[in-house]
């Protein structure tokens, strides 16, 4: 039994988070509508307990100047006629502003949908004016309340190098993963890999050409998704020079710059059935043609293929070959998603929290209670590589030696129950709490309609209507 | 429950004839075209192009009405053009006729229909030839002069500038004798022939100084700051575009702000100065977010601070604003720019080693072809293209795109893109 990864408490940061000071730093701009003016001088004067220190810009460009120039904490925005169109500007705008000041939206009667929009952004909420004292108390109290974030140091973490990349994990998941993989590595069976998006397939593919009898030859992968399919045969096989319109010099394909190394066939599902019969070829002959050429060339690598779709009911459905799919299919490694993976998002969070620190000249020792939570509750579509790529931005905006909840993106701080118990103190209607509920399951399934349907167990027409209903 | 799978763009367009009357549905098509649900976070996600989105049947049928409502506004808007004239016809206003016919003109460049646009200009202008009054025939000189740059006709634009300009002098149409000079200034900068560029903006500055046109002076000066910083005298270029900017938000043009700030952040970003070029290319996307929506615009800053972030090795931040940029020229019908687009992803990839960065200039050499028939922008993908291969050590391939690149700029008569691509050549031959 693995023990579950343990997170000390460490001693706080030298910096101080800067929610954690009690001055906060407003950016207000007002617009041009008769609201502005109004708005300031109410402002002024709650200002007046001395927690805050309100400067205004007349418009979005005027503003965009200021934010170039200062920190700011917050940024207090008026949104026009077009609520929508102004928001996503200032969303757009705040993210490349110095210090990731954070949005305070105002807007006349916002609509269910702005409200979920803006939740979805990572806007620190969205008031309605005429502004009301005790809700901007209330959103810039949620503010100073992530200055009760702890820090905690990032566990030691032992990776185990893959060129490159790195197999990084402890979880009984992976453990399986590891043991399948030291049995099989060592032959030259061809290995299909299978696994959700960004759970590591190509990673685990290295580890075999690397531990296996090919390993002092190359590892050459294909990916047969990213390709043009006109092109990948010449791109697998090779061409000779004139074969077809752009066929400006000969070229060698993959099958042959692998020479007696590893193929590494990703995404092999979406190859076509006529391309799929000249892999089955070249894998049984061990011998390919280049296009446009009449020489048979012997192939001695060693193939690994890896897909993320169900390749039996592709074949059920006539889009994969059976058999291809028993050549390939040797030995089967099927990878764990994240979320399969508990406690190994800890250690993976670690891993390319220092990865990425080194690369960007960065001293990140530990990461805060609220981030680690947030890194925990988010549902992980793209598995580690979303992860990594989360991990990868946080780093780059964070300023100090704590990896913080605002440093992660927009996206998973919305995620937070920052906007999610309006309407204050009431209960949400049926139609509020659809709505609601809609919002989530697009932000998880980033925005893909047929895959929110299918969630939401209705059909994408019905989702469509709702959406359109609901103003999302 | 989710129905059939969606098709992919570039099967979808392959069923597609290359008809007229197909254009409104291609578009159409191209704007409602999503990544494939699964694709998003797969490992073909980074390389994602138009070609690899997904497109489904029902959602196109579903749309068809606010595309066919599109066409008919535009119709409309042409027809109505053409009945204003036939009415300036029978009241003998033949300036109105003019006035008329350029609208019709202007609605057809809107929509990118440039031949068609040319047609009513050319009407225009016979109409215009026949009166005493001389400046409808140099507005519709202007008009054309514009709409043959557009198309890449460097030679005829220059024609109708100059008639333009010899008519609207002996007229003292002051505004007609500016506008006929900034467009004389805008073929020679098109054709990098920096010298007759700085001496036509030179001119139609003194000329708009002299009739008080701000907003004009403000262009030719933004204008000449461009020229400026080709010819690399930075100083030069920084002073012309304060000036224009001095003017421009004086007169409150968001518009124009927004693009001396682009042309600001070029400018910085050959300076070095990453830090305020990003900054002046995030006030340029404010200032444009003010005006009337151009997405040309848009996209323009949008790709100016990709490339800088590219160039200083942002690259996650890079991709992000392609990415943005390509969302902007999808949903805002502007497939003319993702050529350009992916031609950066291409870079970006090569920028990172990755062989598999070909695909977007495939993708870009394709759009270049079919969508945008612009020569000069699949000049500038094979360059490029070139470059990435060369990078990579594929010397072979790297040669052959840059002198398919060099044999497109020569068609072209581009000297200065020609020769940048030779010097390429040499060193790879070196």
């Amino acid at each position: 039994m693995i023990p579950p990864v343990r997170m000390e408490p460490s001693v706080p940061s030298a910096v101080p988070s800067r929610e954690a000071l009690a001055l906060l730093r407003i950016l207000v701009v007002a617009g041009e509508g008769g609201s502005g003016g109004g708005l300031v001088q109410n402002l002024r004067q709650w200002a007046d307990d001395g927690r805050l220190e309100i400067d205004t810009a007349p418009d979005l460009p005027r503003a965009v100047r200021q934010l170039s120039g200062q920190r700011w904490d917050v940024v207090l925005a008026v949104l026009g006629e077009h609520a929508d169109d102004d928001l996503s500007w200032w969303v757009d705008t705040l993210r490349g502003a110095t210090g990731s000041p954070r949005l305070i939206a105002v807007a006349h009667a916002p609509s269910m949908g702005l409200v979920l929009r803006a939740e979805k952004s990572g806007v620190l909420d969205v008031l309605s004016l005429p502004l009301r004292r005790e809700e901007l108390v209330r959103a810039l109290e949620r503010l100073r309340s992530a200055a009760s974030e702890t820090t905690v140091a990032l566990p030691l973490v032992e990776p185990h190098a893959v060129g490159p990349y790195a197999l990084v994990g402890q979880s009984p998941a992976m453990l399986d993963v590891y043991k399948l993989l030291a049995r099989v590595a060592g032959s030259p069976a061809t290995v299909l890999v299978q696994g959700e998006s960004g759970t590591g397939k190509e990673v685990v593919a290295r580890a075999l050409h690397m531990n296996g009898p090919h390993a002092s030859g190359a590892f050459v992968a294909v990916n047969c998704a990213a390709i043009p399919e006109n092109l990948l045969e010449s791109e697998l096989f090779g061409h000779e020079k004139g074969a077809f319109t752009g066929a400006v010099t000969r070229k060698i394909g993959r099958f042959e710059q692998a020479g007696s190394g590893t193929l590494f066939l990703d995404e092999i599902a979406d190859m076509s059935l006529a391309l799929q019969a000249k892999i089955l070829r070249a894998v049984q002959e061990r011998e390919i043609e280049r296009v446009g050429g009449g020489e048979t060339i012997p192939v001695d690598v060693r193939l690994i293929a890896a897909t993320n779709r169900d390749l039996k009911e592709a074949i059920k459905q006539g889009r994969f070959r059976e058999d291809l799919y028993y050549r390939l299919a040797v030995v089967t490694i099927r990878l764990p998603t994240l979320g399969e993976r508990g406690d190994d998002l800890v250690l993976l969070t670690a891993y390319y929290v220092r990865l990425f620190a080194e690369r960007y000249g960065k001293k990140i020792q530990a990461i805060s209670d609220r981030a680690l939570e947030l890194l925990r509750a988010h549902a992980w579509v793209g598995n580690v590589r979303e992860l990594r790529n989360v991990i990868e931005r946080a780093v780059i905006v964070a300023t100090d030696e704590t990896l913080r909840a605002d440093h992660l993106p927009d996206e998973l701080r919305g995620e937070e129950t920052t906007l999610a118990d309006r309407p204050q103190g009431g209960l949400l209607t049926l139609a509020e709490a659809e709505a609601r509920h809609i919002a989530r399951v697009l932000a998880h399934t980033n925005g893909q309609i047929g895959a929110a349907a299918e969630i939401l167990g209705i059909h994408r027409n019905t989702l469509t209507r709702k959406m359109k209903e609901y103003g999302l | 429950m989710t129905g059939p799978a969606p098709v992919r763009v570039e099967k979808a367009l392959a069923l597609m004839p290359e008809l007229e009357a197909l254009v409104p549905l291609r578009a159409l098509l191209v704007s409602i075209a999503r990544p494939d649900e699964a694709t998003v976070w797969s490992s073909s996600g980074p390389y994602l192009t138009l070609g690899k989105r997904g497109v489904h049947p029902d959602e196109l049928r579903r749309r068809m009405p606010q595309a066919f409502h599109r066409i008919t506004d535009h119709l409309q808007a042409l027809f109505k053009a053409y009945v204003e004239a036939l009415e300036c016809q029978q009241r003998a206003d033949a300036p109105g006729v003019v006035l008329a016919l350029l609208g019709a003109g202007r609605l057809e460049e809107e929509v990118g229909r440039h031949t068609q646009a040319r047609t009513w200009y050319e009407v225009a202008l016979r109409v215009a030839e026949t009166l005493q009054d001389r400046r409808p025939e140099v507005e519709a000189l202007r008009a054309l002069g514009y709409v043959c740059l557009a198309l890449g006709e460097y030679s005829a634009g220059a024609r109708h500038f100059q008639r333009s300009l010899a008519l609207a002098e002996p007229e003292f149409d002051q505004a007609g004798a500016t506008a006929a000079s900034e467009g004389l200034g805008d073929v020679a900068l098109a054709q990098g022939q920096w010298g007759g560029a700085q001496a036509w903006y030179s001119r139609g500055l003194r000329l708009a100084e002299a009739a008080s046109d701000a907003p004009r002076a403000g262009r030719l000066e933004r204008q000449l700051g461009v020229l400026a910083r080709k010819q690399r005298d930075l100083a030069a270029a920084g002073e012309f575009l304060r000036r224009a900017r001095e003017r421009f938000e004086g007169a409150g043009l968001a518009d124009e702000m927004a693009r001396v700030l682009n042309e600001q952040g070029r400018l910085d970003a050959q300076l070095g100065r990453y830090t305020a070029a990003s900054a002046a290319y995030r006030e340029a996307l404010a200032w444009a977010q003010r005006a009337t929506r151009d997405t040309r615009l848009e996209l323009s800053i949008r790709l100016n601070l990709a490339e800088l972030d590219l160039e200083a090795g942002r690259l996650l931040e890079a991709e992000a604003e392609l990415r943005r940029a390509e969302q902007v020229a999808i949903g805002g019908h502007v497939i003319r720019r993702l050529a350009q687009i992916y031609t950066l992803m291409g870079r970006l990839r090569g920028a990172q080693g990755d062989e598999t960065g070909f695909v977007f200039f495939e993708q870009a050499i394709e759009l270049a072809k079919a969508v945008e028939r612009s020569v000069a922008t699949e000049a500038q993908v094979y360059h490029a293209y070139g470059l990435f291969r060369g990078r990579l050590g594929q010397q072979d391939e790297a040669r052959a795109y840059l002198e398919r690149a060099r044999e497109l700029f020569d068609s072209l008569g581009e000297a200065v893109e020609r020769e940048r691509v030779e010097a390429e050549l040499r060193a790879l031959s070196a």
